[in-house]
C-alpha cells in the first residue's frame, strides 16, 4: 500500500481505538499555479503547495470534523477530536457514512499538468489571439490556473482508495472600449483537450462586436443565453438541488420532487465526467459518484445526497457528500437539437447575453431574483444581431425561467470560471428562453 | 520564515516578503435544532512574495520545513523573473516598520469551553422554535478564530500581530398562510465571547421572524413612482460599501481586476477622478480599519503599512482611493495601508476595512417626520451592482410606507435601481448615530472572503424612483 494512503488509513483506525464509531479522512497533497493578467501584461504568477488531511470522526452521533497538516502532531489532533465529540451535541439525522467496498475507476489525471511549471505562455498567447481579432489597442485581463491534486482516502467503514484530480482553466476578458468588453474561458482536466486560443478569439469577437452600446431598454424579451450565462444559472439550480439547501428551504425545489419544474426540452444531470475540471472518483465519505438526472424532461426527479440526507428522504446516497452537506460536482444539461444559428433565427426581436455575475435571491423559496448581464448585450432582430447595448439587469424568476425555455443548442461547453455564484461547473449550450424580464437603472 | 528572508537576501531582486498565519479554527453550525458538526482545526503556513526584474511572483506552503521554505523562495523568485512586462511594477517607497499588536479579549475565547459555545447557540434554536410563528428553516452558522501573523520584509519591517474573531450568519425563513418569507443576519467582530452578549442574537431574530409575518399578512406592493426614500443603518451600509469603497479601490481603477471583479467608473482619462463630485455635499464616506473591536480591525496592513481612516468621498467629492504599495506607486503617491490576504496562501490585495457614511444632524424621527410620502427601507433582501459599481439594485426586506411623517403598513419588496451618481446626489438628509453590520466582502481570484464593516447612519433620498 501507498506510504501517504497508509499514514491516512492510521488516521481511521487512531480514531476507531479512541471510541469512535466512524471515521473517515481524505488527504490531499495539492499543487496549483496560476498567472493573473491585466492591461494585456502579467501581474503576479503564483504557486501554492497544500498538504492536508481532512477527518470527520461520528460518536455517539455526534460529528466532528478537523484537519491534519502534513500528519504532523496526528495522534493529538485525533486525541483532541475525540475529547470534542465527547462534549458535543448529539445529531439524531446524523445517518452514518458509506459502508462497504467499492472498486474505483482509474484515475485518468494528467501528469502534465503537475509538472507544468511556468502556465504563463498560455496566458500570453491568448493576449496575441485577442489582438488579432481586436486589433492591438485592445485590452485584456484573465487568469491563468493549473491544479494536480494526489488524492487518498481512508473510511473506518470500509471504503479506501486513490485518486489523482487535475485541471486547467483560462479565463479571459477583452475589452475593445471601457464600456465594450467580451469574455471567453477554457477548461478541461487535461493539457490535451485545452485550447486557449479558442477562449481568447472569443473574447476578442465579442468584444468586437460590443463596440459602442446603447442604453438599453427595459422590458421584456426572448433572450439567447450563451453558455458562459446559462452556467451560471446550472450552478445555481445544481446547488439548490442538494439536498441540504432544500432542509434549510435555500432552494425553489423545497417538496417538489416528481412534479414539473421547468420545460419539457429541459433535462439535467450531474457528472462529474472524465473532462470536467471537477472529475473524481469518490466523495468525501468514499462512495463512488456517479451520475444523477435530477430533472428529466423538466420533471425534478431526485435531490442530491450524502448517506445522512438519504436515510432523512429514504432514499439510498447518490455520492455527492461533502464532509458536512451533499453538493453536486459538475452540471450538465442535455443537449438540444438545433444549432447556435437555428437558435438565433427563433429570434425575432430578443436579446443574446454573453455572460453574468452578482446573481442574487429576495427569496430562496419563492426564486425571484435577480442578475447582472456583463460583456456583449445584443439586441437580435429576425435571428439577426442588430446592436450592443448595456445597462441591463435580468430581473425574473428562477423557476419562471427554468419553465420558458424553448430552445437548446447542440453544442455545449465547459464553463467554469471566477464569477459564477456557486462556483460550480458545469457543460453548458446555448439557450432559448421566451419572455424574460429585463429592467435598468432610473 | 527568517531562513526564507536570509535566502531571498541572496537572489537578485529588489524586494521580499514572507508572511505566515496560524489560525486556531472553530465552526459550529446548527441546523434546525440539531448541531450538524463542530468543526476544529488550526491552519497554518507561510507565503513569500518577490519583486524581481519589475514582475511579482507568490508561493506558499503549509510544510513547515527549510527545503519548502527555500523551494518556495526559488518559486517565487522565478515567476517574478517570467512577467517579461513593459512596464516594470515598483512598490511605493515605505520606511521598515518593527512592532507588536493584538485585539484584546474581555472575555477569553480560549476560556469559553466547547459545551458552552454549543448550549448558548441551541438555546438560540430553541427560543426561535417554541414561537407560534412557524419558522421551519433555521439555519446558525458560527465561527470562532484566533490568527497571529508574523510579516517581515527585505525592508526590515517585522510585526506580529494577534487577533482573536468571532462571528457568524444566520438564516431563517418564516412561513405565514403557506407564504415563506426569509431574512439572514451576518455577525462578526474583533475580540472575545463578550461580543456573542452583546449580539442579542435572539432578540434580533425574533424580530426579523415577526416581522417577516407582518409582512405576509400585512404588506402591500408599493405604487411605482419618484417619493422619498429613507434608508436603514443597513441599507446606508450596503451602499456605502458597494458604491463607494468597490470603485475607490485603485486596482480596479487600474484594470488589475478586471476579468474578475471588474474594472470602476473611476479609470485613468475617465469623466470621474479625484476631485469630481459624485454625490450632494453632506456625503462623506470613510474607510477605517482602525474602528475599535470592528469585523475588519487592523493596526497594520499585510504590506505593513500603518492603518488609518481614509476618506472616499469627501463633502461630495471623490476624494482617495483605496491603495497598497504597487497601486500607490503606479498614481505617484504612497499606501494607505489597504492591503490584505484573508490567509498565508492568498496574495495581499487592495480592500476595504470598516466603510461608512459619516454622520449628520438630524435624528432619525426628524428625518421621518419631513417625508409627506415615501418609504422607510430599513434593511434590504436582494442586491446587486454592476462591475463598473454604478447600475445598483437593492431590495427592502423590513420597509414601510410614510405618509405626512408617520410610518404605515408594511412594504412588500419595494426597490430602488438607480446609479451611483444619483444615489449620492439624492442625499439630503443624514442622522447622528452611526450603526454598523458585518459583512465578508468577497474579491480576489481565488475568492479571498475578508471580514469588513459596512455601516453608517440613517439616509434619505430625495424623490427617488422606487417600484
Amino acid at each position: 500500500m501507498n506510504e501517504v494512503l497508509e499514514k491516512t488509513e492510521a488516521i481511521t483506525k487512531k480514531g476507531k481505538a479512541l471510541g469512535a464509531d466512524e471515521v473517515v479522512a481524505e488527504t490531499v497533497f495539492g499543487r496549483y499555479r496560476q498567472t493573473r493578467f491585466s492591461n494585456n501584461q502579467i501581474d503576479i504568477t503564483v504557486a501554492w503547495n497544500n498538504y492536508t488531511t481532512d477527518v470527520a470522526l461520528a460518536w455517539n452521533k455526534r460529528l466532528v470534523a478537523t484537519q491534519i497538516r502534513n500528519f504532523q502532531n496526528t495522534d493529538k489532533i485525533m486525541d483532541q477530536l475525540f475529547k470534542l465529540a465527547k462534549v458535543s451535541k448529539e445529531n439524531p439525522m446524523y445517518g452514518g457514512i458509506a459502508k462497504g467496498t467499492f472498486k474505483y475507476p482509474k484515475p485518468t489525471a494528467d501528469k502534465k499538468l503537475q509538472e507544468l511549471e511556468n502556465p504563463s505562455e498560455y496566458a500570453l498567447e491568448s493576449i496575441e489571439a485577442i489582438k488579432k481579432e481586436v486589433g492591438a489597442e485592445v485590452n485584456a485581463g484573465g487568469t491563468l490556473y493549473t491544479k494536480y491534486e494526489d488524492v487518498y482516502l481512508a473510511s473506518s467503514e470500509g471504503p479506501t482508495g486513490q485518486d489523482a484530480r487535475s485541471a486547467i482553466e483560462l479565463s479571459i476578458r477583452a475589452f475593445s472600449q471601457i464600456d465594450a468588453s467580451g469574455h471567453g474561458v477554457e477548461c478541461c482536466s487535461s493539457l490535451k483537450d485545452f485550447k486557449p486560443l479558442r477562449a481568447g478569439e472569443k473574447a476578442g469577437k465579442i468584444a468586437k462586436l460590443a463596440k459602442n452600446p446603447k442604453q438599453g431598454e427595459e422590458g421584456k424579451y426572448d433572450v439567447i443565453f450563451d453558455p458562459l450565462f446559462f452556467g451560471s444559472l446550472l450552478g445555481t439550480w445544481g446547488s439548490m438541488v442538494s439536498a441540504y439547501s432544500v432542509m434549510i428551504q435555500l432552494s425553489v425545489f423545497v417538496k417538489k420532487l416528481g412534479q414539473k419544474v421547468a420545460s419539457d426540452i429541459v433535462t439535467l444531470r450531474d457528472k462529474p465526467a472524465e473532462y470536467s475540471i471537477n472529475n473524481r472518483a469518490f466523495d468525501a465519505e468514499g462512495f463512488p459518484v456517479q451520475e444523477n438526472v435530477f430533472i428529466d424532461h423538466g420533471v425534478l426527479k431526485t435531490y442530491l445526497h450524502n448517506t445522512s440526507t438519504a436515510k432523512i428522504f429514504k432514499t439510498k446516497t447518490t455520492g455527492n457528500a461533502g464532509l458536512v452537506q451533499p453538493k453536486p460536482w459538475n452540471i450538465e444539461m442535455d443537449p438540444g437539437n438545433m444549432s447556435k444559428d437555428e437558435l438565433f433565427s427563433q429570434v425575432k426581436r430578443g436579446l443574446y447575453l454573453t455572460n453574468t455575475w452578482y446573481t442574487r435571491f429576495q427569496n430562496y423559496s419563492t426564486g425571484d431574483f435577480s442578475t447582472i448581464p456583463r460583456d456583449g448585450i445584443f439586441l437580435i432582430e429576425n435571428g439577426e444581431i442588430k446592436e450592443s447595448w448595456k445597462d441591463l439587469r435580468l430581473s425574473d424568476n428562477a423557476l419562471r425561467l427554468l419553465n420558458q425555455i424553448a430552445g437548446i443548442s447542440k453544442e455545449r461547453q465547459h464553463i467554469h470560471w471566477w464569477g459564477l455564484d456557486y462556483g460550480i461547473p458545469s457543460l453548458s449550450p446555448f439557450v432559448l428562453a421566451k419572455d424574460i424580464q429585463l429592467t435598468r437603472p432610473k | 520564515m527568517d531562513y526564507a528572508l536570509d535566502y531571498a537576501r541572496s537572489k537578485k531582486v529588489e524586494y521580499t516578503e514572507a508572511r505566515a498565519n496560524t489560525t486556531q479554527y472553530e465552526e459550529l453550525v446548527i441546523k434546525n435544532g440539531v448541531l450538524d458538526a463542530f468543526v476544529s482545526t488550526i491552519d497554518s503556513g507561510f507565503c513569500v512574495r518577490i519583486l524581481a526584474n519589475g514582475g511579482l511572483g507568490f508561493a506558499s506552503t503549509n510544510k513547515w520545513t527549510k527545503d519548502e521554505a527555500k523551494a518556495m523562495v526559488d518559486t517565487a523568485c522565478k515567476f517574478a523573473k517570467i512577467a517579461r512586462r513593459k512596464d516594470k511594477i515598483t512598490f511605493a517607497e515605505e520606511k521598515g516598520v518593527e512592532t507588536k499588536w493584538s485585539v484584546e479579549q474581555k472575555k477569553k475565547i480560549e476560556d469559553v469551553p466547547p459545551e458552552q459555545k454549543i448550549n448558548e447557540l441551541m438555546e438560540i434554536d430553541k427560543t426561535l422554535s417554541s414561537q407560534e410563528i412557524k419558522i421551519p428553516g433555521r439555519i446558525m452558522d458560527f465561527f470562532i478564530s484566533l490568527t497571529e501573523k508574523y510579516f517581515v520584509n527585505s525592508e526590515g519591517s517585522a510585526i506580529s500581530s494577534f487577533v482573536p474573531k468571532i462571528g457568524g450568519v444566520v438564516f431563517i425563513t418564516v412561513v405565514e398562510n403557506g407564504k415563506p418569507e426569509q431574512a439572514y443576519k451576518w455577525l462578526g467582530r474583533s475580540g472575545g465571547w463578550e461580543a456573542f452578549d452583546e449580539w442579542h442574537v435572539t432578540e434580533t431574530l425574533l424580530h426579523d421572524a415577526k416581522m417577516l409575518q407582518k409582512l405576509v399578512k400585512e404588506g402591500k406592493a408599493v405604487k411605482p413612482g419618484k417619493m422619498d426614500l429613507v434608508c436603514g443603518t443597513e441599507v446606508t451600509g450596503i451602499a456605502s460599501h458597494e458604491s463607494c469603497g468597490h470603485p475607490i479601490e485603485a486596482d480596479r481603477i487600474l484594470g488589475r481586476e478586471m476579468s474578475q471583479a471588474g474594472r470602476s467608473f473611476i479609470y485613468p482619462g475617465g469623466p470621474y477622478w479625484i476631485g469630481t463630485r459624485i454625490g450632494n455635499d453632506i456625503v462623506t464616506i470613510v474607510d477605517d480599519p482602525t474602528v475599535k473591536n470592528s469585523y475588519g480591525y487592523y493596526e497594520y496592513d499585510d504590506e505593513g503599512i500603518k492603518a488609518r481612516r481614509r476618506y472616499l468621498y469627501k463633502d461630495g467629492i471623490i476624494n482617495e482611493f483605496l491603495q497598497n504599495r504597487e497601486t500607490a506607486a503606479k498614481l505617484g503617491t504612497r499606501s494607505n495601508g489597504s492591503s490584505r490576504a484573508n490567509n498565508y496562501d492568498r496574495e495581499a490585495i487592495v480592500r476595504m476595512a470598516n466603510t461608512f457614511l459619516l454622520p449628520g444632524d438630524w435624528t432619525e424621527e426628524e428625518i421621518i417626520e419631513d417625508v409627506k410620502y415615501g418609504i422607510y427601507m430599513k434593511s434590504f433582501t436582494e442586491w446587486n451592482i454592476d462591475d463598473r459599481r454604478f447600475n445598483q439594485r437593492y431590495v427592502g426586506r423590513e420597509a414601510y410606507i410614510i405618509e405626512n411623517g408617520e410610518l404605515k403598513h408594511p412594504v412588500a419588496r419595494p426597490i430602488i435601481e438607480t446609479t451611483t451618481k444619483n444615489w449620492w446626489s439624492s442625499v439630503d438628509a443624514i442622522s447622528k448615530k452611526v450603526e454598523y453590520d458585518a459583512a465578508t466582502c468577497g474579491k480576489g481570484d481565488p475568492m479571498q472572503g475578508i471580514p469588513v464593516y459596512t455601516g453608517g447612519p440613517v439616509s434619505r433620498l430625495k424623490e427617488v424612483y422606487v417600484k
